[in-house]
Protein backbone atom coordinates (compact mmCIF):
# COMPACT_ATOMS: atom_id res chain seq x y z
CA UNK A 1 0.00 0.00 0.00
CA UNK A 2 1.44 2.84 -0.88
CA UNK A 3 -0.23 5.17 1.01
CA UNK A 4 1.13 8.66 2.76
CA UNK A 5 1.30 9.22 5.90
CA UNK A 6 0.28 12.94 6.05
CA UNK A 7 -1.89 15.16 3.93
CA UNK A 8 -0.25 17.33 1.49
CA UNK A 9 1.23 20.62 3.24
CA UNK A 10 2.76 21.67 6.37
CA UNK A 11 1.21 19.23 8.81
CA UNK A 12 0.25 22.52 11.22
CA UNK A 13 -1.98 23.96 8.50
CA UNK A 14 -3.94 20.76 8.68
CA UNK A 15 -4.51 21.16 12.80
CA UNK A 16 -5.66 24.69 12.00
CA UNK A 17 -7.89 23.34 9.33
CA UNK A 18 -9.24 20.82 11.21
CA UNK A 19 -10.14 23.83 14.35
CA UNK A 20 -11.19 25.79 11.60
CA UNK A 21 -13.98 23.64 10.47
CA UNK A 22 -14.74 22.59 13.95
CA UNK A 23 -15.93 25.91 14.65
CA UNK A 24 -18.20 26.48 10.88
CA UNK A 25 -19.99 22.82 12.02
CA UNK A 26 -20.99 24.61 15.29
CA UNK A 27 -22.07 27.53 13.19
CA UNK A 28 -23.56 25.28 10.98
CA UNK A 29 -25.67 22.93 13.71
CA UNK A 30 -26.46 26.32 15.37
CA UNK A 31 -28.17 27.73 12.47
CA UNK A 32 -30.61 24.35 11.60
CA UNK A 33 -31.18 24.18 15.41
CA UNK A 34 -32.51 27.82 15.80
CA UNK A 35 -34.43 28.05 12.36
CA UNK A 36 -36.33 24.45 13.72
CA UNK A 37 -37.91 27.02 16.38
CA UNK A 38 -37.94 30.08 13.56
CA UNK A 39 -38.82 28.00 10.24
CA UNK A 40 -41.54 30.77 8.98
CA UNK A 41 -39.49 33.48 9.58
CA UNK A 42 -36.19 32.42 7.86
CA UNK A 43 -38.24 31.10 4.79
CA UNK A 44 -39.59 34.18 4.14
CA UNK A 45 -36.12 35.81 4.49
CA UNK A 46 -33.98 33.07 2.76
CA UNK A 47 -36.47 33.99 -0.17
CA UNK A 48 -34.86 37.73 -0.38
CA UNK A 49 -31.71 36.65 -1.20
CA UNK A 50 -30.34 36.57 -4.15
CA UNK A 51 -29.45 33.00 -5.09
CA UNK A 52 -27.89 34.23 -8.43
CA UNK A 53 -25.23 36.09 -6.87
CA UNK A 54 -24.44 32.75 -4.13
CA UNK A 55 -24.50 30.71 -7.46
CA UNK A 56 -21.97 32.91 -9.13
CA UNK A 57 -19.71 32.91 -5.89
CA UNK A 58 -20.03 28.71 -5.88
CA UNK A 59 -18.95 28.81 -9.02
CA UNK A 60 -16.10 31.09 -8.84
CA UNK A 61 -14.48 29.29 -5.36
CA UNK A 62 -14.92 25.66 -7.06
CA UNK A 63 -12.91 27.31 -9.95
CA UNK A 64 -10.68 28.63 -7.78
CA UNK A 65 -10.32 24.94 -6.21
CA UNK A 66 -9.41 23.89 -9.37
CA UNK A 67 -7.10 26.16 -10.59
CA UNK A 68 -5.31 25.61 -6.83
CA UNK A 69 -5.63 21.94 -8.11
CA UNK A 70 -4.04 22.38 -11.27
CA UNK A 71 -0.81 25.12 -10.17
CA UNK A 72 0.20 21.90 -7.40
CA UNK A 73 0.00 19.56 -10.59
CA UNK A 74 2.02 21.86 -12.65
CA UNK A 75 4.87 22.81 -9.68
CA UNK A 76 5.11 18.97 -8.83
CA UNK A 77 6.17 18.31 -12.55
CA UNK A 78 8.88 21.41 -12.30
CA UNK A 79 6.72 23.94 -14.45
CA UNK A 80 6.69 26.75 -12.51
CA UNK A 81 5.45 29.71 -14.82
CA UNK A 82 2.55 27.18 -15.07
CA UNK A 83 2.31 26.76 -11.81
CA UNK A 84 2.15 30.87 -11.23
CA UNK A 85 -0.16 31.39 -13.64
CA UNK A 86 -3.00 28.88 -12.38
CA UNK A 87 -2.29 30.33 -8.87
CA UNK A 88 -3.01 34.02 -10.61
CA UNK A 89 -6.57 32.22 -11.75
CA UNK A 90 -7.43 30.95 -8.42
CA UNK A 91 -6.49 34.29 -6.89
CA UNK A 92 -8.94 36.32 -9.48
CA UNK A 93 -11.30 33.82 -8.99
CA UNK A 94 -11.49 34.52 -4.74
CA UNK A 95 -11.10 38.21 -5.83
CA UNK A 96 -14.40 37.97 -8.02
CA UNK A 97 -15.93 36.54 -4.68
CA UNK A 98 -14.86 39.03 -2.47
CA UNK A 99 -16.21 41.56 -4.99
CA UNK A 100 -19.89 39.92 -5.50
CA UNK A 101 -20.04 39.16 -2.03
CA UNK A 102 -19.20 43.16 -1.11
CA UNK A 103 -21.25 44.08 -3.66
CA UNK A 104 -24.38 41.65 -1.81
CA UNK A 105 -23.28 42.89 1.59
CA UNK A 106 -23.87 47.04 0.51
CA UNK A 107 -27.35 45.85 -1.24
CA UNK A 108 -28.48 44.76 1.79
CA UNK A 109 -26.96 47.38 4.09
CA UNK A 110 -28.39 50.09 1.52
CA UNK A 111 -31.64 48.30 2.51
CA UNK A 112 -30.88 48.85 6.08
CA UNK A 113 -30.80 44.99 6.75
CA UNK A 114 -28.08 44.49 8.93
CA UNK A 115 -27.09 41.81 11.83
CA UNK A 116 -29.63 43.42 14.01
CA UNK A 117 -32.42 42.94 11.49
CA UNK A 118 -33.74 39.38 12.80
CA UNK A 119 -32.68 35.76 14.11
CA UNK A 120 -32.11 34.66 10.12
CA UNK A 121 -30.19 37.83 9.03
CA UNK A 122 -28.30 37.72 12.39
CA UNK A 123 -26.89 33.97 10.98
CA UNK A 124 -26.88 34.64 7.85
CA UNK A 125 -24.15 37.84 8.18
CA UNK A 126 -22.28 36.11 10.35
CA UNK A 127 -22.00 32.86 8.63
CA UNK A 128 -21.04 34.29 5.59
CA UNK A 129 -18.94 37.30 7.16
CA UNK A 130 -16.83 35.23 8.99
CA UNK A 131 -16.75 32.94 6.00
CA UNK A 132 -15.70 36.09 4.27
CA UNK A 133 -12.73 36.54 6.26
CA UNK A 134 -11.36 33.13 6.19
CA UNK A 135 -11.60 34.12 1.51
CA UNK A 136 -9.52 37.07 2.18
CA UNK A 137 -6.79 35.02 4.45
CA UNK A 138 -6.83 32.63 1.56
CA UNK A 139 -6.59 34.90 -1.51
CA UNK A 140 -3.35 36.94 1.20
CA UNK A 141 -1.83 33.03 1.68
CA UNK A 142 -2.27 32.19 -2.12
CA UNK A 143 -0.30 35.60 -3.33
CA UNK A 144 2.67 34.64 -0.89
CA UNK A 145 2.88 31.57 -2.05
CA UNK A 146 2.34 32.96 -6.15
CA UNK A 147 5.10 35.10 -5.59
CA UNK A 148 7.32 33.03 -4.04
CA UNK A 149 6.49 30.27 -6.72
CA UNK A 150 7.32 33.68 -9.68
CA UNK A 151 10.55 33.85 -7.29
CA UNK A 152 11.77 30.32 -8.24
CA UNK A 153 11.17 29.56 -4.26
CA UNK A 154 9.18 26.21 -5.82
CA UNK A 155 10.31 23.16 -7.44
CA UNK A 156 9.43 19.66 -8.08
CA UNK A 157 11.22 18.05 -5.36
CA UNK A 158 10.28 20.99 -2.80
CA UNK A 159 6.98 22.69 -2.84
CA UNK A 160 5.42 22.09 0.42
CA UNK A 161 4.41 25.84 0.65
CA UNK A 162 1.94 25.30 -2.64
CA UNK A 163 0.41 22.93 -0.86
CA UNK A 164 -0.45 24.48 2.18
CA UNK A 165 -2.03 27.46 0.44
CA UNK A 166 -3.88 24.47 -1.61
CA UNK A 167 -4.72 22.96 1.28
CA UNK A 168 -6.27 26.16 3.03
CA UNK A 169 -7.55 27.08 0.30
CA UNK A 170 -9.55 24.03 -0.55
CA UNK A 171 -10.94 24.00 3.02
CA UNK A 172 -12.39 27.65 2.78
CA UNK A 173 -14.31 26.05 -1.09
CA UNK A 174 -15.27 22.95 1.39
CA UNK A 175 -16.98 25.37 3.73
CA UNK A 176 -18.81 27.10 1.15
CA UNK A 177 -20.25 23.84 -0.22
CA UNK A 178 -21.94 23.28 2.68
CA UNK A 179 -23.03 27.09 3.80
CA UNK A 180 -24.15 27.69 -0.24
CA UNK A 181 -27.15 24.99 0.29
CA UNK A 182 -27.88 25.95 3.88
CA UNK A 183 -28.36 29.24 3.80
CA UNK A 184 -29.61 29.63 0.24
CA UNK A 185 -31.41 26.72 -1.09
CA UNK A 186 -32.60 24.38 2.31
CA UNK A 187 -36.35 25.52 2.91
CA UNK B 1 -2.42 -1.59 -4.12
CA UNK B 2 -0.86 2.14 -5.08
CA UNK B 3 -2.61 5.05 -4.65
CA UNK B 4 -1.10 7.66 -7.12
CA UNK B 5 -2.11 11.46 -7.04
CA UNK B 6 -4.90 12.14 -8.86
CA UNK B 7 -4.38 13.21 -12.85
CA UNK B 8 -5.13 16.20 -14.07
CA UNK B 9 -8.28 14.28 -16.45
CA UNK B 10 -9.79 12.94 -13.51
CA UNK B 11 -9.56 16.55 -11.57
CA UNK B 12 -11.18 17.91 -14.31
CA UNK B 13 -14.15 15.15 -14.29
CA UNK B 14 -14.67 16.10 -10.66
CA UNK B 15 -14.66 19.79 -11.36
CA UNK B 16 -17.47 19.68 -13.60
CA UNK B 17 -19.46 17.26 -11.44
CA UNK B 18 -19.14 19.44 -8.65
CA UNK B 19 -20.15 22.74 -11.16
CA UNK B 20 -23.69 20.26 -12.47
CA UNK B 21 -24.68 19.71 -8.95
CA UNK B 22 -24.07 23.06 -7.96
CA UNK B 23 -26.16 23.87 -11.08
CA UNK B 24 -28.61 21.57 -9.84
CA UNK B 25 -28.93 23.15 -6.23
CA UNK B 26 -29.58 26.47 -7.62
CA UNK B 27 -32.28 25.46 -10.14
CA UNK B 28 -34.33 24.35 -7.28
CA UNK B 29 -34.33 28.37 -5.82
CA UNK B 30 -35.69 28.73 -9.50
CA UNK B 31 -38.62 26.76 -9.11
CA UNK B 32 -41.51 25.76 -6.44
CA UNK B 33 -39.56 22.57 -5.31
CA UNK B 34 -39.26 22.89 -1.79
CA UNK B 35 -40.22 21.04 1.68
CA UNK B 36 -37.92 18.74 3.57
CA UNK B 37 -37.23 15.66 1.81
CA UNK B 38 -35.97 18.12 -1.12
CA UNK B 39 -33.81 19.64 1.47
CA UNK B 40 -32.32 16.04 2.63
CA UNK B 41 -31.82 15.68 -1.25
CA UNK B 42 -29.80 18.98 -1.85
CA UNK B 43 -27.86 18.22 1.84
CA UNK B 44 -27.00 14.64 0.71
CA UNK B 45 -25.76 16.02 -2.78
CA UNK B 46 -23.66 18.81 -0.82
CA UNK B 47 -21.96 16.13 1.33
CA UNK B 48 -21.20 14.46 -1.78
CA UNK B 49 -19.66 17.64 -3.30
CA UNK B 50 -17.46 18.24 0.53
CA UNK B 51 -16.28 14.70 -0.44
CA UNK B 52 -15.12 15.16 -3.73
CA UNK B 53 -13.52 18.46 -2.88
CA UNK B 54 -11.31 16.38 0.39
CA UNK B 55 -10.77 13.20 -1.78
CA UNK B 56 -9.73 14.43 -5.06
CA UNK B 57 -8.88 18.32 -4.69
CA UNK B 58 -7.34 18.46 -1.47
CA UNK B 59 -5.75 14.66 -2.41
CA UNK B 60 -7.03 12.94 0.79
CA UNK B 61 -8.02 9.63 -1.02
CA UNK B 62 -4.03 8.60 -0.93
CA UNK B 63 -3.18 9.69 2.91
CA UNK B 64 -3.10 7.88 5.99
CA UNK B 65 -7.22 7.20 7.02
CA UNK B 66 -6.77 9.34 9.79
CA UNK B 67 -7.09 12.59 7.83
CA UNK B 68 -9.22 11.29 5.37
CA UNK B 69 -11.92 10.13 7.77
CA UNK B 70 -11.69 13.74 9.53
CA UNK B 71 -13.03 15.12 6.65
CA UNK B 72 -15.72 12.45 6.04
CA UNK B 73 -17.20 13.06 9.89
CA UNK B 74 -16.52 16.98 9.78
CA UNK B 75 -19.37 16.07 6.93
CA UNK B 76 -21.30 13.91 8.38
CA UNK B 77 -21.48 15.50 11.64
CA UNK B 78 -22.91 18.90 11.08
CA UNK B 79 -24.89 17.08 8.05
CA UNK B 80 -26.64 14.61 10.24
CA UNK B 81 -27.09 17.61 13.20
CA UNK B 82 -28.46 19.64 9.59
CA UNK B 83 -31.08 16.74 8.79
CA UNK B 84 -32.08 16.48 12.07
CA UNK B 85 -32.71 19.65 12.94
CA UNK B 86 -34.96 19.93 9.32
CA UNK B 87 -37.24 17.14 10.45
CA UNK B 88 -38.21 18.24 13.60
Amino acid sequence: MNEKRYPPGDLAIWIFILAELLVFAIFFASYAFTRASHVELFNIHQLQLDTDIALVNTLALITSSYFVVRAVKAISVGKRSECVKWLLGAIFMGLIFLVVKSVEYAHHYSNGINLRTNLFYMFYFSLTFFHYMHVIMGVVILSVVTYKGYSGGYSAAEHTGIETGASYWHMVDLVWLILFPLVYVMR
Amino acid sequence: MSKKSISVNQATLVYFILVVLTLLAWLVTKTNISGVHVSMVILLVSLLKGHLVGDYFMGLNRVNSFWRWAIVVWLLIPGVLIGYAFLI
